[in-house]
């Protein structure tokens, strides 16, 4: 077990969450503002769903949660986002995501961790999102 | 552009977009404001998104964009073109094969590569998904699925 420190530590088969949170009209709405998501269905005031890729920022709830002391000493770089997505997250929803570090790995001398969530709906469990994040955990610039 | 209009084969993209400074620190915003839920506008410590000397002390030559950005940005152009269906039930892959820097042109492009019956009345639409620059050097690449019910 590599949590309770840095993402830099994580290891596979660390378990992230779960954490339980509401999803609200506000979070909704900056997220989309920020990415320039302008369509209806984020911005309206009632029927208003979650845009699947604010899934990503469930990462950093995860990462908040179990690695509390941050990044640590070296910048995390994105490297592949994949979700797939199974119903509409709607807005007032009570939610529930959970990960586990499926992999980690060394290419050309970066540190790779793939961690593996699932956003639920808490009132009937039912899964809404299914996700992959890959990063660098702790990127160094370039590697020769 | 509707559904009906595509055929395998069939490509479009977005207006050409900068990523500016803006842009990238909206983005660096979001994150501690959606943490934090509370009606307020929050910021973080300084990273490689907004904060030129904290990215060179991490190797690289200047900010550079959230993978997240270019990501939303390609979900925009296929919530375009599917509507909400893309927001229900499908999938999207994005991997960011080359850092976005400041300023540096960013057009989103999807191209079908396959429609197929699906197994509930829905109609499948395969998709390569990729950014390019304004010199067609591809900047994000991947796949989607979006899948479509016609009303009868």
């Amino acid at each position: 077990m590599a949590i309770g420190r840095y993402t830099s530590d994580l290891e596979r088969g660390d378990v992230l969450g779960p954490v339980d949170y509401t999803l609200s009209p506000f979070a909704v709405r900056e997220y989309c503002h920020a990415v320039e998501l302008h369509q209806d269905c984020f911005q309206g005031t009632h029927d208003q769903i979650m845009p699947p890729t604010l899934i990503h920022l469930d990462k950093l709830r995860l990462y908040r949660h179990a690695c509390p002391l941050g990044t640590g000493p070296h910048a995390r770089v994105h490297v592949e986002y994949d979700a797939t997505v199974h119903d509409a997250v709607r807005v007032d929803d009570r939610l529930r995501v959970a990960g586990r570090v499926s992999d980690r790995y060394e290419k050309r001398g970066r540190d790779y961790v793939h961690i593996d969530m699932e956003l639920t709906r808490v009132a009937d469990g039912k899964l809404l999102i299914s996700y992959r994040d890959t990063v660098i955990v702790s990127y160094k610039g370039s590697v020769a | 552009m509707i559904p009906a209009d595509l055929r395998v084969g069939s490509e479009w993209r977005s207006r050409p977009r900068e990523m500016t400074r803006e842009r990238m620190r909206w983005y660096v915003d979001a994150q501690p404001t959606v943490a934090a839920d509370n009606g307020r506008i929050q910021t973080q410590e300084p990273t490689i998104h907004d904060d030129d000397d904290y990215a060179k002390s991490q190797g690289l030559p200047g900010i550079i964009a959230d993978g997240m950005i270019s990501t939303n940005w390609i979900m925009g152009l296929l919530l375009d073109a599917f509507g909400n269906d893309f927001v229900a039930r499908g999938r999207l892959r994005t991997k960011y094969v080359a850092p976005i820097y400041e300023d540096q042109v960013v057009v989103s492009c999807a191209r079908v590569t396959g429609i197929e019956a699906a197994d509930d009345g829905a109609t499948a639409y395969r998709l390569d998904v990729w950014c390019e620059d304004d010199a067609a050097k591809k900047l994000t690449i991947g796949e989607a699925v979006a899948y479509v019910k016609v009303s009868a």
